[in-house]
């Protein structure tokens, strides 16, 4: 059966893209424009089943209730330029031709590029399994980036952006500062170059995983059950991380998709319930500002950070 | 135990039950390339049916035939690897690990084995025998479709990055030259003493002098020609048209357009099946078009995502007969 998000990344490149390529002069690019449509269509895709399942639960069972939604609005904006926008662009063709280069380099060198289905035989020939494989491995990475963003005094400097959301809803995934969101990159690069993660190739569990991260924000008082919540993250553990209390330094359930590594670690936290969001510390524009106003601020509180005066 | 003393007996007559005369069925495989998939679908030609995926590492898009026509070898470009497939099973002989193998073609004469990467920005030839690198071309940029002079003496490689056609001589392993031929030149075909370059830049295949490289016509198709193959008898050069969405066939004598068929969906590779019907990979509609061109109809075949090469291997067994056989 064709799948019928491929089928659309294919009516947007046939229809859109290759005539405007061919018109421009810019032929040599199409392989690399059908990787952006997917990655774009893909990405509205997320962002339209994540608003329909997310806007009635946050109405049927929401946590707070707010006159002024305006707050909302500017991580509509972070969600759209992180998931349709030009990131997806830039990391599948950085990621793509970094990874190109490095693989070759080592096969020119006489060694075996990584690739888990190479350190792991029995996973070739069974795409969903391997997928699942490298999505821990890679959950794994980012629970301990995400950890140390809030140990190291500049990096919480940009993080605390993310933290900043008074009015914290499903759209408040996406919300970050644009150097957190290029360290996360680099982070991410170093462990997919090391395990050899293939970009693309499972964009349908991808978008799984993305709702999963965006549910995990969702104004809703929703728990998964004794057990389901320490199988997958719900919005109820997720919530305890963005608690005023737990802002900063010191905080808990620091995992994206998984909760395994907080409880292996001994960060996990089941016993708080839908605390207020927020950071105290953080300042009137990185609350409330619009998108520009919250990068700068990020960006000077970074820099203090950095000079050792914040 | 009687049971352990009846097995033989089982199987005896198993066999013989396999080993009967069967209705003869249609043979043919078809290999497609899911470059966007990691797979390569294997078709039954008779019934047109996906029989199943052969899982890869990352990217196939190109084959070759070996000389002995005993593998298809596919290159899965950014899982740095060629694999050897029996054309009459798909049975994967074996795996070897290559640099950045987007595109690949032995010579004529079946001595050298060129590989292109085009991610890489280099030509690479190999001893078709021992596998053994000879030359490696250090290019800008992006190699990316190949063509040989019938006496195997020199390579041609477009390269779609900088709009030029490059010529190299396979005695001296040097470059004789590399000059402009259009925009984003992908296919490259030797036909007539001549090279006919497809420029997907543009609505023309460019006829190249093959001795220095200059563009001595053009020959007007549709918009996006990207690729082109000539007939098994020789008298039609087919070429795709990936921006129209169209297949043009042209006079292998003359060069005149003779028919255009329309295709959408992106035509990028395609293959003559003994029945005369032509085999198209549509590369952003996740489909095999099988043509007749009789009528300018055509079937789809569902494959997986950006289909790129595809190879009819038309004596395979077909897939009753191989289940006989095992
Ligand atoms: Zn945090
Ligand atoms: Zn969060």
């Amino acid at each position: 059966m064709r799948d019928p998000f491929d089928l659309a990344a294919g009516w947007v490149q046939e229809h859109v893209l290759l005539p405007f390529l061919y018109q421009v002069g810019w032929m040599r690019w199409e392989e690399v424009s059908y990787g952006w449509a997917l990655a774009a269509v893909y990405g509205l895709v997320q962002v339209a089943a994540t608003l329909a399942l997310c806007t009635p639960l946050e109405a049927w069972r929401p946590v707070e209730r707010w006159a002024d939604r305006r707050a909302v609005t500017v991580d509509i904006l972070y969600t759209l330029i992180s998931r349709v926008g030009v990131l997806p662009l830039v990391t599948f063709v950085l990621f793509y031709q970094v990874q190109v280069n490095l693989t070759g380099w080592l096969v020119d060198h006489g060694w075996v590029p990584p690739m888990l289905e190479l350190l792991v035989p029995p996973l070739l020939g069974h795409p969903i399994v391997t997928f699942f494989a490298y999505a821990a491995i890679l959950d794994l990475a980012d629970y301990w980036r995400h950890r140390l963003s809030h140990v190291f005094r500049w990096w919480w400097a940009l993080h605390a952006l993310h933290h900043a959301q008074e009015q914290m809803t499903f759209w408040s995934d996406d919300r970050n500062h644009v150097l957190d969101d290029l360290i996360g990159f680099v982070w991410f690069m170093l462990i997919a170059l090391a395990i050899g993660v293939p970009p693309l190739q499972f964009p349908l569990l991808v978008l799984v995983l993305r709702f999963i991260e965006s549910l995990s924000h969702a104004n809703a008082r929703l728990s998964f059950g004794w057990l389901g919540e320490r199988l997958v993250i719900s919005p109820r553990f997720h919530r305890a991380h963005h608690g005023v209390l737990a802002a900063g330094q010191s905080s808990c359930n620091y995992g994206g998709v998984l909760p395994w590594w907080d409880m292996i670690f001994g960060t996990a936290d089941f016993s708080r319930d839908f605390p207020p969001t927020g950071d105290p510390e953080a300042d009137a524009a990185l609350r409330h500002g619009g998108y520009l106003a919250q990068q700068w601020s990020g960006l000077r509180r970074f820099g203090r950070a950095l000079v050792g005066r914040a | 135990m009687p049971v352990r003393r009846l097995l033989p007996l089982l199987f005896a007559l198993l066999g013989a039950a396999l080993a009967a005369p069967r209705p003869a069925a249609a043979e043919g495989l078809a290999f497609v390339m899911n470059s966007g998939a990691a797979s390569i679908s294997v078709i039954d030609m008779s019934t047109e049916k996906p029989l199943r995926r052969i899982p890869v590492l990352r990217e196939p898009h190109h084959w070759a035939l070996s000389p002995d026509g005993r593998s298809l070898i596919i290159g899965d470009s950014s899982g740095n690897s060629l694999f050897f497939l029996n054309p009459m099973t798909g049975a994967v002989q074996r795996r070897i690990v290559v640099a950045d193998p987007y595109q690949l073609g032995f010579s004529p004469n079946g001595r050298f084995l060129t590989v292109n990467g085009l991610a890489r920005n280099q030509i690479d030839v190999y001893a078709a025998a021992s596998m053994k690198l000879l030359h490696r071309f250090p290019i800008r940029s992006m190699p990316s479709h190949l063509a040989y002079s019938p006496d195997s003496r020199r390579l041609f490689v477009t390269l779609q990055g900088t709009n030029r056609l490059v010529a190299i001589d396979l005695q001296a392993m040097r470059v004789l030259w590399d000059r402009p031929v259009g925009n984003t030149p992908a296919g490259v075909l030797w036909q007539n003493g001549k090279l006919l370059v497809c420029d997907m830049g543009t609505d023309y295949v460019a006829e190249v002098d093959p001795e220095d490289g200059k563009v001595i016509g053009h020959v007007v198709t549709e918009k996006g020609a990207h690729n082109l193959f000539r007939s098994p008898d020789g008298k039609t050069i087919w070429v795709n048209n990936r921006v129209s969405g169209t297949t043009t066939v042209l006079d292998a004598a003359t060069l005149r357009p003779l028919r255009t068929y329309h295709i959408p969906g992106g035509p990028d590779d395609l293959f003559f099946a003994p029945d005369g019907k032509v085999w198209i990979t549509r590369r952003f509609a996740e489909s095999v078009a099988v043509l007749n061109p009789a009528t300018g109809k055509f079937d789809l075949i569902d494959v997986g995502r950006s289909p790129h090469g595809i190879f009819l291997s038309p004596h395979a067994p077909s897939p009753d007969r191989l289940a006989a056989a095992r």
